[in-house]
């Protein structure tokens, strides 16, 4: 049975309706197969630079900037031969004929996406067992099928592994997870967080909905690993994936719409406030002497999701409008001072989306370093204090950058991005949550 | 239950009503001042008069764009359409009944601009947009009445001063002299532009705001005047909000009808 009796009405990144009282936990990351399935892709995809190999054999150079070893090289034809690879990885990763396993041979055999099987994932704890299963059956399957010797063995695993195990991550190397190494990642929990927004917006290719939708199903369901979304603060978190993430009601898009062509970020203040007093979210409490009122709520998780869809929409609006995603910051402080004077009620996830914004605005404008807000995760110290309400703003204000910023999402992903574009799930996440959740709300 | 009407700031006295209507994008700014656009162009110092703007990618139309229901939707500003660079102005306000605080910068920008970049820190406010885009919003923020010329500074870099006692004749510190007070016409006049490279000809930007004028126009609560403390609906909302934010962290489902 359920333990809230929320519904909410599912649609499209296009403003389309797709179903209609549908129970909030049918979103939720314990119960939604897609969900689960996108987590699980996760750490079972990996991205494979089957040239990058090539170039590093041929010249020597492994193990990461200005790393070349004089004297060593391999001429081999990778990419050519790149459908006997894929045949021999999958072999090699194959548990049993019929898993899950699967190797796709991308852009002519320069790039290959390798799934690695849930059999083989499941008989480890750590999800690295995706990179590192990929990474050893390409170097077996680069010795066999080219018969290379065993004087040249060790340049061909440094130039699939990198420089690892000298550096903790993958240096230099040709295969990637989207998600880090353990070492990198802040605390317990935060694996699903350390993902750079310019991956979310790559594999998405830059459609604003489902890279917030995306980024927000790994945020949230990362809070479900971090112990924040648990008891008292499940609901919190269930809501803000569905009302932020997976434009619930259709609340992100009315509002994005509704000013779409004039509206500054403070018309969508109004527009979030509006809505929620006309949804009954919020009422008036009591009148101050200068006639400013007091808004109350009962239910102020509630309240949290309806703003926290209002700052998505309000990035959509003010990053779009200007096509730059430098503005999310800005956003990310203004809109939260903007909608508490409006309603004297907290503004997202209680003022940590506000303190984002400021320690954001600091590290993505260049006096202090950092870097533009492609880099930036729910991983990262600058950015890991709001549980699940920041990151996928900044993900979609990365999908509607026109081309603002010297590192651009595609030089800072790399491969990776494009090539986990090829994952449906992970690309359009929105309709296949919306499937799922359909599917399973009368067990919920 | 009465129409909602947006209330933008609480508050019940002198300065609380003048943030109201800054932020309040409906009301119309008052003109003090003309600044011609090219003299504005030239105190921020971006590019030369009449010159074609820079560009950071091709213009929308030629690039193409992704295939997005946002991009499709949202109307993308004329600067983002021509892919100007982003550029910026930045102001420094005197803690002397400045017309703005640095904090009402972002609140009155984001309500009356679209696609700005906002940011306040101890002594400055960027704001940034489209090169084009900005060269709007610039006019406005230099031509009325938000817009001191003695005790707002026009500096990119080297801003110090907002918090240093006025100079004889009423100016705030510039350690790059950017403006000067001509005692003949009684204007101020930049001889330099916001990052200090001089001018070839200095730009007037009138007569100083008379001291009682912008004590009826600031928005700074200081105790010479109206002390924060005396507007106690302000104090009972950071309270109240401070309170809120606080018990909603221990568990939000406690906080109910308060």
């Amino acid at each position: 049975m359920a333990k809230y009796s929320d519904k909410v009405d599912l649609y499209d990144d296009r403003g389309r309706v797709f179903a209609s009282k549908v129970p909030l936990e049918a979103l939720s990351p314990l119960q939604n197969p897609a969900i689960q399935k996108i987590v699980s892709f996760v750490k079972q995809c990996v991205s494979v630079n089957l040239e990058g190999v090539e170039k590093s054999l041929a010249t020597g150079a492994v193990g990461g900037k200005s790393c070349i070893i004089n004297g060593r090289s391999l001429k081999l034809d990778l990419v050519k031969n790149a459908g006997s690879i894929a045949d021999t990885i999958k072999k090699t990763l194959q548990v049993s004929a019929d898993d899950d396993t699967d190797v796709k041979v991308l852009k002519g055999g320069k790039h290959l996406l390798v799934r690695v099987p849930a059999k083989r994932m499941n008989a480890g704890v750590e999800y690295t067992t995706g990179a590192t299963s990929t990474a050893a059956a390409l170097c077996c399957a680069i010795v066999d099928n080219f018969n290379v010797g065993i004087w040249d063995a060790d340049l061909v695993h440094a130039s699939v592994w990198g420089r690892y195990p000298q550096t903790m991550e993958m240096l230099g190397g040709n295969v990637s997870s989207l998600l880090s190494v353990p070492q990198q990642n802040e605390g317990m929990g935060y694996a699903l967080r350390n993902v750079p927004c310019a991956h979310i917006a790559l594999i998405t290719r830059k459609n604003a909905m489902n890279a917030a939708a995306l980024s927000s199903i790994m945020e949230q369901a990362a809070m479900f690993e971090m112990g924040d979304a648990i008891g008292d603060f499940e609901r919190l978190h269930i809501l803000g994936l569905a009302y932020q993430g997976l434009n619930a009601n259709n609340l992100v898009y009315d509002i994005v719409k509704a000013n779409s062509k004039t509206g500054t970020l403070g018309d969508v203040v109004i527009s979030t406030v509006k809505r929620a007093i006309d949804d009954g979210v919020i009422k008036p409490l009591a009148k101050a002497p200068s006639g400013y009122i007091n808004y109350t709520t009962d239910d102020l998780n509630k309240w949290n999701a309806y703003a926290s869809a209002g700052l998505l929409a309000g990035t959509m609006v003010t990053c779009g409008a200007a096509r730059s995603m430098q503005h999310t910051p800005s956003v990310f402080i203004y809109f939260n001072d903007l909608i508490e004077r409006e309603t004297s009620l907290p503004g997202v996830d209680f003022g940590r989306v506000e303190g984002t914004g400021v320690e954001m605005a600091f590290f993505s404008h260049s006096i202090y370093g950092g870097g533009n807000p492609a880099v930036f995760a729910g991983n990262h110290i600058v950015t890991r204090h709001s549980k699940g309400f920041t990151i996928p703003c900044v993900a979609a204000a990365v999908a509607l950058d026109a081309g603002t910023t010297i590192y651009t999402p595609e030089k800072i992903s790399g491969t990776i991005g494009e090539v986990l574009s090829e994952v449906a799930e992970l690309r359009e996440p929105l309709k296949y949550v919306n499937e799922a959740a359909v599917a399973i709300k009368g067990g919920v | 239950m009465a129409t909602y009407k947006p209330q933008l700031y609480p508050g019940n006295s002198k300065v609380a009503a003048n943030r109201k209507k800054y932020m309040d994008p409906s009301y119309k700014l008052e003109k003090l001042r003309t600044v011609s656009d090219d003299d504005i162009v030239r105190l921020m110092g971006h590019r030369v008069p009449g010159e074609a703007y820079k560009s950071v990618h091709p213009p929308l139309e030629e690039m193409g764009e992704p295939s997005c229901p946002i991009r499709e939707l949202v109307e993308a500003t004329p600067g983002a359409k021509a892919g100007d660079r982003i550029r910026y102005i930045q102001m420094t306000d005197s803690v002397y009944f400045t017309p703005l605080t640095p904090y009402m910068r972002a609140w009155s920008g984001h309500t009356r601009y679209r696609g700005v970049d906002i940011g306040v820190l101890s002594g400055r406010v960027p704001l940034e947009a489209r090169e084009r885009d900005l060269e709007k919003v610039a006019k406005e923020l230099v031509e009325t009445e938000i817009f001191d010329p003695a005790r707002c500074g026009i500096r990119g870099a080297t801003v110090h001063g907002h918090s240093l006692r006025l100079d004889e004749n009423g100016l705030m510190f510039d350690a790059l002299r950017r403006f000067q007070f001509d005692k003949k016409t009684g204007e101020v006049v930049y001889v330099k532009d916001q990052i200090g490279v001089p001018l070839d000809k200095p730009i007037s930007v009138g007569k100083p705001i008379k001291e009682e004028e912008l004590r009826k126009r600031t928005s700074e609560y200081r105790v010479e005047d109206v002390a924060f403390r005396t507007d106690k609906e302000v104090i009972n909302f950071i309270e109240r909000l401070h309170m809120l934010r606080t018990e909603a962290g221990f568990d939000p489902n406690r906080v109910k009808g308060i």
